[in-house]
This record gives structure tokens, sequence and C-alpha cells, in this order.
């Protein structure tokens, strides 16, 4: 059996509409001023669940993303021929989240970065549970796209999560676990899916990577 | 065990590579007579453009069947037989770029067929149903480190007992996309790299490569024997000045080297500061240890940097001969940096190392019987 415990749950769900120009309005405070204003909004989003979860040297943190900066990816296809270097950084994965530890001066010994999409929460889980590290952030999210929604190639919905895992039952809001014995590969939840769970404390539990998953609230 | 540093011992049952020179021996042999694959090519393919150093396989314009695809078929049949992207016999995908020249060649073409495979996910679904690969494809792209983390998550499968076996594949061609990003940057500017020399403007050159190896616990002539990495977090294109990142990632793997004599195959991309910090960073931790590297004439492949220069490192081995820095020249940063080939005689082991933005290190130390 793997298994973490969850001491943080923090999900940021904007209005359907929110941009990146809005977002920094209502998130302001949460970040330096110089760094807000180059920021994308997954980038915003992923600092504010963030917030108040400082990361150091010995930390790991995993990094889950199906489309990644979106926006900044469609706003430098644009840009050709007189390519932007601004949003040439901004649009390479796993820029989201180097935004924030960057603006906020934190380094983090390993981080890991995924980018699937059909199995992508539970190769997350399976990083995070991999871990050697006693403290290991999961951090998570999209942002809306505008013309590559149409090809299924950005989001149509913006969101972040972050959940801090240790090893740590004492005091914890929940746990996940990882039986292994079962090599059935059954749906796994979505990205979107494993937010909502975060945000309703709700249960979920499927079978993949050769096991039994499950996350429990307390 | 540390936390810091991952000490988990995988053995390389096969490995290899694609360059433009052609497979791991192929390239080896190329980089021992010095040659280079970089040429100067109009920045944005058939769309013109500064000419810029671009070591390619074939012409960079995306086609609708992704031009990465023959390529990697034919890579791909090198694979040792296995039930890959089972759950005890799972891959892990890695790249910077993926498929993201065709959201290029979209925009200059408009054929709504290029957005097919763009995106990660959907540029490994296509690789998963080309191959033959089962649901359980892990997907990383954390730049130009990304290999790195897709080999030491293998091992991590592997010693917690997960797999049998884990298939590690990673590529990264160049498109107008990536060259005209870091032209952007003017980092890829009309000049040819020279890694670690001591010169009055920096330049890299860009190229297309692929990877893959195959990792257990079963006995090898060549082992990963560790990992390290660290994350500076201090600007996406620069370095903390005090090489502080360069010399925590160095430290980190130098605590598994042991009594070991070791040679380094660093990142060496031809940049001047990331040169400097880096080459003094590993003469400083590994003093008196030759540093390599051999983007000087493959140019960066990106997010499969790690896994080509792996397979490339192997075939070298194999002929008991490392190549030095091609493209180099003197003076160098510090008097390790290794202008000529030398034997692999006498060492025990290699440290290979990438860096990404972010201020992202990754190292690994390879073994051998």
């Amino acid at each position: 059996m793997f298994e973490r415990y969850l001491h943080y749950a923090k999900v940021d769900l904007p209005a359907p509409d929110e941009t990146a120009a809005s977002a920094r309005v209502r998130l302001a405070e949460k970040f330096p001023r110089t760094a807000l204003r180059r920021m994308t909004h997954l980038g915003l989003l992923v600092g504010s669940v963030l917030e108040g979860v400082p990361l150091g040297p010995d930390d790991a943190l995993v990094y889950a993303t199906t489309f990644a900066e979106s926006r900044a990816l469609e706003d430098f296809l644009a840009s050709f021929p007189a390519a932007s270097p601004l949003l040439f950084q901004t649009s390479i994965h796993p820029g989201g989240v180097q935004q924030v530890q960057i603006g906020r001066q934190q380094p983090v010994g390993r981080l890991w970065p995924l980018a699937g999409r059909t199995r992508l929460v539970e190769q997350a889980l399976l990083t995070a549970l991999l871990e050697p590290a006693a403290r290991v952030v999961l951090v998570g999210g999209e942002e809306r796209g505008t013309w590559m929604i149409e090809s299924g190639m950005a989001s149509d919905r913006a969101f972040s999560f972050a959940t801090v895992l240790t090893r740590e039952a004492a005091g914890a809001l929940g746990r996940v676990g990882f039986n292994p014995g079962n090599p059935v590969d059954e749906p796994c939840p979505s990205l979107d899916l494993f937010g909502s769970a975060l945000l309703e404390r709700s249960a979920l539990a499927w079978q993949g990577a050769g096991g039994s998953w499950t996350l429990e609230w307390r | 065990m540390s936390t810091a540093v991952d000490q988990q011992p995988v053995g390389i049952e096969a490995c290899d590579c694609l360059t433009p020179f052609g497979n791991a021996a192929a390239t080896a042999v190329a980089l021992l007579a010095n040659r280079r694959a970089l040429a100067l090519t109009p920045v944005l393919g058939r769309d013109g453009g500064d000419l810029v150093p671009l070591a390619l396989l074939g012409s960079m314009d995306e086609t609708v069947a992704p031009r990465w695809l023959p390529a990697l078929r034919g890579l791909a049949t090198g694979i040792p037989a296995g039930k890959w992207g089972s759950p005890r016999e799972p891959v892990v995908v890695t790249s910077s770029n993926f498929g993201v020249g065709s959201f290029y060649a979209y925009m200059r073409d408009h054929d709504v067929r290029h957005m097919a495979h763009g995106n990660p996910f959907a540029c490994v679904e296509l690789l998963r149903r080309e191959f033959g690969w089962g649901e359980q494809v892990h997907i990383f792209s954390h730049a130009c480190v990304t290999a790195h983390l897709g080999l030491a998550h293998a091992a991590r499968l592997l010693h917690a007992g997960l797999a049998d076996r884990v298939l590690v594949f990673s590529f990264d061609f160049v498109s107008p996309f990536v060259a005209g990003g870091f032209h952007s940057l003017k980092i890829l500017n009309g000049m040819m790299p020279a890694p670690y020399a001591v010169r009055e403007t920096g330049s890299i050159g860009l190229g297309d490569g692929a990877a893959y190896a195959v990792l257990s616990r079963e006995a090898a002539s060549y082992w990963i024997a560790a990992h390290a990495f660290y994350n500076e977090m201090f600007h996406f294109t620069s370095n903390q000045p005090d090489a502080s990142g360069f010399s925590a990632c160095a430290a980190r793997i130098a605590a598994t080297v042991g009594g070991r004599r070791i040679w380094v195959k660093g990142h060496g991309t031809g940049t001047l500061e990331a040169g400097r910090l880096e080459a003094e960073a590993f003469a400083r931790q590994f003093p008196g240890a030759p540093l390599t590297g051999w983007k000087g004439s493959l140019g960066h492949t990106l997010g499969s940097c790690g896994l080509v220069e792996l397979a490339i490192t192997l075939a070298a081995l194999r002929g008991g001969k490392i190549p030095g820095v091609v493209g180099g020249a003197a003076p160098t940063f510090t008097d390790t940096v290794a202008l000529e080939p030398f034997a692999s005689a006498g060492f025990d082991g290699g440290i290979l190392t990438s860096n990404a933005f972010g201020g992202a290190h990754a190292a690994m130390l390879l073994t051998h019987v």
C-alpha cells in the first residue's frame, strides 16, 4: 500500500468569463507587483492556490496540466514572424508554476511537471506517492483558451487546485492510497473532477496503473 | 537514504538514439571525428529569416503527418519487444515541444489537420496508437531536463516494485516555433556555438533528437546509479550569479559518487554565463574531472538531450573513447574542459547533466561493470 495524507486542499474556480487581466485585479495582493504584470491566467490561478504554501529545497512539487499556458501559446503563435520572447518563455511547460515560484523566489528540490490527459490524475498521484520528500505539493489546473478550444487543444474552463501531501496521519484532512494488485485500467478521474473532489471533499475510487486508488476524507 | 537524491540503481537493457548523424554508434563516431551536424539555416524554415545553426533530420517545415513520425518509427524498431504501456511495463514519454510545430504549421497553412497532434497528450496518443502501447504512458514535460525526470521516474517505478521494465522514450524536433522563440531571445544567432569557450558573444544551436532506454533491475553492463535535481526559481532565463544552483545539484550528485573516478558530460549549450557557472561549479566539485559536451555539434536537442546524450555516451564507452567538446576552442572557462577525445579507461563513472529554463538542474551518475 502506498499512501499519503492531505494536509491542505485549496481550489480556485474563477467566474467562467474571468480573463488574465481581471484575475490580476482579483489576485493582485497575492503576488509581487513586478511579477504580476507578466503572469498568465494559469500562473495566477496556480499562485492563488499555493499562497501560504512555502516551498523549499527539500520539498518536491508535482504539477499537472493538460493544456498549460494556452493563451500564451495562442498569442505567441500570433506574434510571428516577430516572435515575442516573453510569450515564448511563458508558453513553455511548466511556466505556470515556475512563474509563481520565481516571483516568490522559492527554490524547490524536485519539480515533476506532467502533461498527459486521460490518466493524468493517476500519474500525478503516483509521482507524488513515489516521492521520498517528506512534503510533496501537488498542484494543477488549466486556463481557458480561445480559438484552440474549437479543436480540443485548449481548456474551455479555468481552474486550479493544490494539496500538500505528507506521511503524517495526525490532523490530516484526508488520505490518498494506492493498493497494487489489479491490472485493469478503468477510466481515471479527469483533472477538473479531481479539483472538484478537493473542493467538495468528495471521495474518489478507481483502478489503474496496476492497482486500486482511493481518495477519502475525514 | 537522503531524500535529496535518488539512489535507486537501474540497469540499462537497451538504449539508442537518432540524430542527423544516425544512431548512437554513428553519432559517437562523428563526434570523435569532430564533425558538426549544425548548419546555418533560415530560422523560420521556408518562411525565411536569419540564418541560425540547426542540426536537422530533413526540412523543419512541418507536414500533415508530422515530420517526426517516420523518424520515430525507424528508431522504435530497435526497442526490445514487450507489453509496453501495460502496468508492469509502462512507458514514460518525455519531450519539451512534443508536436508544437504543428500549431505553427496550422497558423501558416490554415490546414486544420495540423491541429490534431500539437499538444503533448495528442502527440503521445498518436505515438501510442502507432506503436501499439497500452494506456500506461506517463508524460513529463520539464523543458530541457525532461529526459532526466523520465529516467528517474522509471527508476522509482522499478524500485517500488510497480514495474518489471520501463521504456523511456524521448524526442524533440526543431520547428519554426521553437527556433523563432530562441532567436527572439537573441541566443540563437548567426554564430556556431562554442561550448565553454571564453569569447565575446554566446550562441547556441538547436537540433533534432530522439532516443529510448529500456530500464530494469536486472544485471546489465551499464547502470544509472543515481539522479539529482535542483530548481533555482531565480529567473526564467538566467541562473543565480553565485552559481548556487549548479553547486547544489553538483553537490547532490557528488554525494553518490563514492570513490569512483568520474568524468562529466555537461549541458554546454554555448551560452556564456551559464557555461562559465557550470564549468566552474563542476571543476570545484570534481577537481580534475574532464568536462565534455556535444551540443556544439548536435545542437541542443531540448527535452530529449538527456537521453540522446546518454545513448551516445554508452556507444562511446563501448568504443573506449569519449568525444571531447565539439566546436569548443581555447581559452576555456576552466582547464578541465576536454577539447579532445579521451580514453574511458581509468574512469568508472560518468556524470551526465542537463539544465532548463527556470534554473532547473538535473544530473545522473552512470556506472559500468
